[in-house]
C-alpha cells in the first residue's frame, strides 16, 4: 500500500489559485462535417459523400443518452454561429486567455467516438483524417495548444501505426481511447498492440470518460440505465473496469514506461477501489502471478487523473482526504472539460483543493506526466501571442 | 525443548498434519524428502492456515505464462485465500505478514520439532 508523506488534513485553505495552468482536458470540435471530409482521402471521401438526398453518410456516432441541458455550457455557443468548441477565438477568449493558460490538451468532440462505429475501417479513416485535422486547424494557430491522438480501436495493429505516424510530433501528447470496440476491458492483450506503440514513443495513453457506455453501451455494471442523470453518476464504472484490466492484466509489466491517464472520471473513489484491489490481491493472486506489486504500487508508479469533475462532499476535508490517502496531489492534474455543461472553472477547483496541493494540480503533476519542464512553463512571461 | 511428533512413514506427503508442541497447534508438512512446520494460524484474522491448499509456488516471468517451482512449497489460508511460503512463513506479495514457523529435523526415522520460548 502506498503511504504518501503525512500531512494534516484540515479544512482546505480556500485561496483562490490564480498562477500559470495546464488544462488537460479541453474539447475542440469542428462546425461542419465538410471540415472532417476533406482530410479523408479521395476514395473514403467518395465512400462519403454525394449521396444524392440521403446525404452524407453520418460521420459521427450518437446514440448515447440525451442531457436534458444540452452537452454544451450554453455560453460557449460561437457568436458566429457553429458548435462550442469549434471556434477558436471563442475558445481564446473564454478560456486560454481568460486564465494563464500555458498548456491546453485537446480532446475532440463527437469525433472521439470513432471506435464506436461498426465498419473498422472506416473508424480508422475517421481518426487519421481527425488527428490531422486537428493538427492543421488547430495546433498551427496557438502554440500553447497540444492534440490527442484518436486512433481506431477496433483494428489495435492498425492504431499502433497511427500512433507511430505521430511518433515525432510532440504536439500529439496522447493516445486517447474512449469507446470501447470490443467489450473488454482495455487491458486485454488484443489492444497491447497500442501500448507498445505508446510506450515506444513516450506517449501516454489516455482513457476518457464514456468509455465502453457511449456509443456501445452498457457503461454500467449490472444493467444498462435509461437517464442521463444515472449514466452521469455511474460514469466511473468504466473507467474503474479500465483502470483494474489494465493493472490485473500486468499491462504495466509488460510496458513499464507507459503512463495511464484517466480523465473525466472522477477521482474519490481511487481510494476505495485501490484499498479493495490491494485486498483482493492478497487472496488472489494465483491468478494474475505476473503482478509483482501490489495494484495500489502500479496505480502510484503509472497512473495520473484529471480533477474533473471533483466530488463534491459537503465538507471539502473529506475528499481532500480521501485523495491524500492515494497520494493523489502528486497525480492530479487540472481539467476544465470545457466547454462542457459541467466543466470546472480553475478559482473554483482551486478553493476545493488545499493551498499546498495547487502548484502540482495546475502545473507539476502535467509536467510530469508529459515530460514537460514545469520550471520552463512557470515563467511569468505568457507565451507568444496566439495569432487570431 | 524438542518434540517427537511421529515416524516419517505417519506422514502423507504433501498435507499438513496437525499437532501439538509446545502449547501451540502446529502444522507439520511432509513435501517429498523434506519436512517443514509451521503454526496453524493465519497473521490475518488467526484462522488454520495449514488446513488450506498445499502447492507448489506458481510464478510468472510475463503476463499469460505460469511457471511452477515444484521446490518452494506455499500454502494458502482457508480463510481469504492468503499465500504463504511454508520455509519461512512470509506472505507471497508483503514479507510483514508472516506465519510463525518451527524448526523441524528428521532424526533416525523420526520427525523432531524444536519449540522453546515463544515458539
Amino acid at each position: 500500500m502506498v503511504r504518501p508523506a503525512g500531512l494534516t488534513i484540515r479544512r482546505p485553505a480556500s485561496a483562490m489559485y490564480s498562477g500559470p495552468v495546464i488544462d488537460c482536458d479541453v474539447h475542440h470540435a469542428r462546425s461542419t462535417d465538410a471540415e472532417l471530409i476533406d482530410y479523408l482521402s479521395r476514395g473514403w471521401r467518395e465512400y462519403v459523400t454525394d449521396r444524392g438526398r440521403a446525404g452524407n453518410v453520418p460521420l459521427t456516432v450518437q446514440d448515447g443518452l440525451p442531457n436534458p441541458h444540452g452537452f454544451m455550457r450554453a455560453d460557449t455557443y460561437p457568436e458566429g454561429g457553429g458548435e462550442p468548441g469549434s471556434d477558436y477565438p471563442t475558445m481564446r477568449t473564454q478560456l486560454l486567455d481568460v486564465s494563464d493558460v500555458r498548456r491546453a490538451i485537446l480532446t475532440f468532440g463527437d469525433d472521439s467516438h470513432l471506435a464506436g462505429h461498426h465498419n473498422p475501417y472506416f473508424a480508422n479513416e475517421l481518426a487519421r483524417a481527425a488527428n490531422d485535422w486537428s493538427i492543421d486547424r488547430w495546433l498551427t494557430r496557438d502554440p500553447r495548444l497540444m492534440s490527442s491522438i484518436l486512433v481506431g480501436t477496433q483494428m489495435p495493429e492498425v492504431a499502433a501505426a497511427e500512433i507511430r505516424r505521430h511518433a515525432a510530433n510532440p504536439r500529439m501528447v496522447q493516445v486517447m481511447l474512449v469507446d470501447n470496440p470490443f467489450g473488454y476491458g482495455f487491458g486485454h492483450p488484443v489492444f497491447h498492440p497500442m501500448y507498445a506503440a505508446a510506450e515506444e514513443t513516450g506517449k501516454p495513453v489516455a482513457i476518457h470518460g464514456g468509455a465502453g457506455g457511449w456509443a456501445n453501451p452498457p457503461s454500467t455494471g449490472g444493467g444498462s440505465v435509461n437517464t442521463y442523470f444515472e449514466t452521469h453518476v455511474l460514469w466511473p464504472q468504466a473507467i474503474q473496469t479500465h483502470l483494474v484490466s489494465f493493472i490485473a492484466h500486468g499491462v504495466f509489466e509488460k510496458f513499464p514506461r507507459l503512463k495511464l491517464v484517466l480523465i473525466e472520471g472522477g477521482s474519490a473513489w481511487i481510494a476505495s477501489l485501490l484499498w479493495r484491489f490491494d485486498t483482493e490481491f492478497k487472496g488472489l493472486r494465483r491468478e494474475v502471478p505476473w503482478l509483482k506489486r501490489l495494484p495500489s504500487e502500479y496505480f502510484a508508479e503509472h497512473v495520473w487523473v484529471t480533477t474533473q469533475p471533483l466530488e463534491i462532499a459537503p465538507k471539502r476535508e473529506n475528499v481532500v482526504e480521501l485523495l491524500h490517502s492515494m497520494g493523489l496531489e502528486d497525480r492530479l492534474v487540472y481539467s476544465s472539460d470545457y466547454p462542457h455543461w459541467d466543466a470546472d472553472e480553475i478559482e473554483y477547483l482551486s478553493t476545493r483543493l488545499p493551498a499546498e496541493w495547487h502548484a502540482r494540480v495546475f502545473v507539476d503533476n502535467a509536467c510530469a506526466l508529459y515530460g514537460w519542464k514545469s520550471a520552463e512553463l512557470m515563467k511569468p512571461a505568457r507565451p507568444a501571442a496566439a495569432r487570431p | 525443548m524438542t518434540v517427537d511428533v511421529g515416524g516419517i512413514a505417519d506422514f502423507e506427503d504433501r498435507r499438513f498434519r496437525i499437532v501439538s508442541a509446545g502449547g501451540h497447534e502446529v502444522g507439520v508438512l511432509r513435501w517429498r524428502d523434506r519436512f517443514f512446520a509451521m503454526h496453524n494460524r493465519c497473521p490475518h484474522q488467526k484462522g488454520p492456515v495449514c488446513l488450506g491448499i498445499v502447492s507448489g509456488h506458481l510464478s510468472s516471468p510475463a503476463p499469460g505464462s505460469m511457471e511452477l517451482d515444484e521446490g518452494r512449497p506455499v500454502i494458502a489460508c482457508p480463510w481469504h485465500g492468503w499465500e504463504f511460503d511454508i520455509e519461512d512463513g512470509g506472505s507471497l506479495w508483503d514479507d510483514g505478514y508472516r506465519v510463525k514457523v518451527v524448526p523441524v529435523r528428521v532424526e533416525a526415522g523420526r520427525v523432531l520439532l524444536e519449540v522453546g520460548k515463544g515458539a
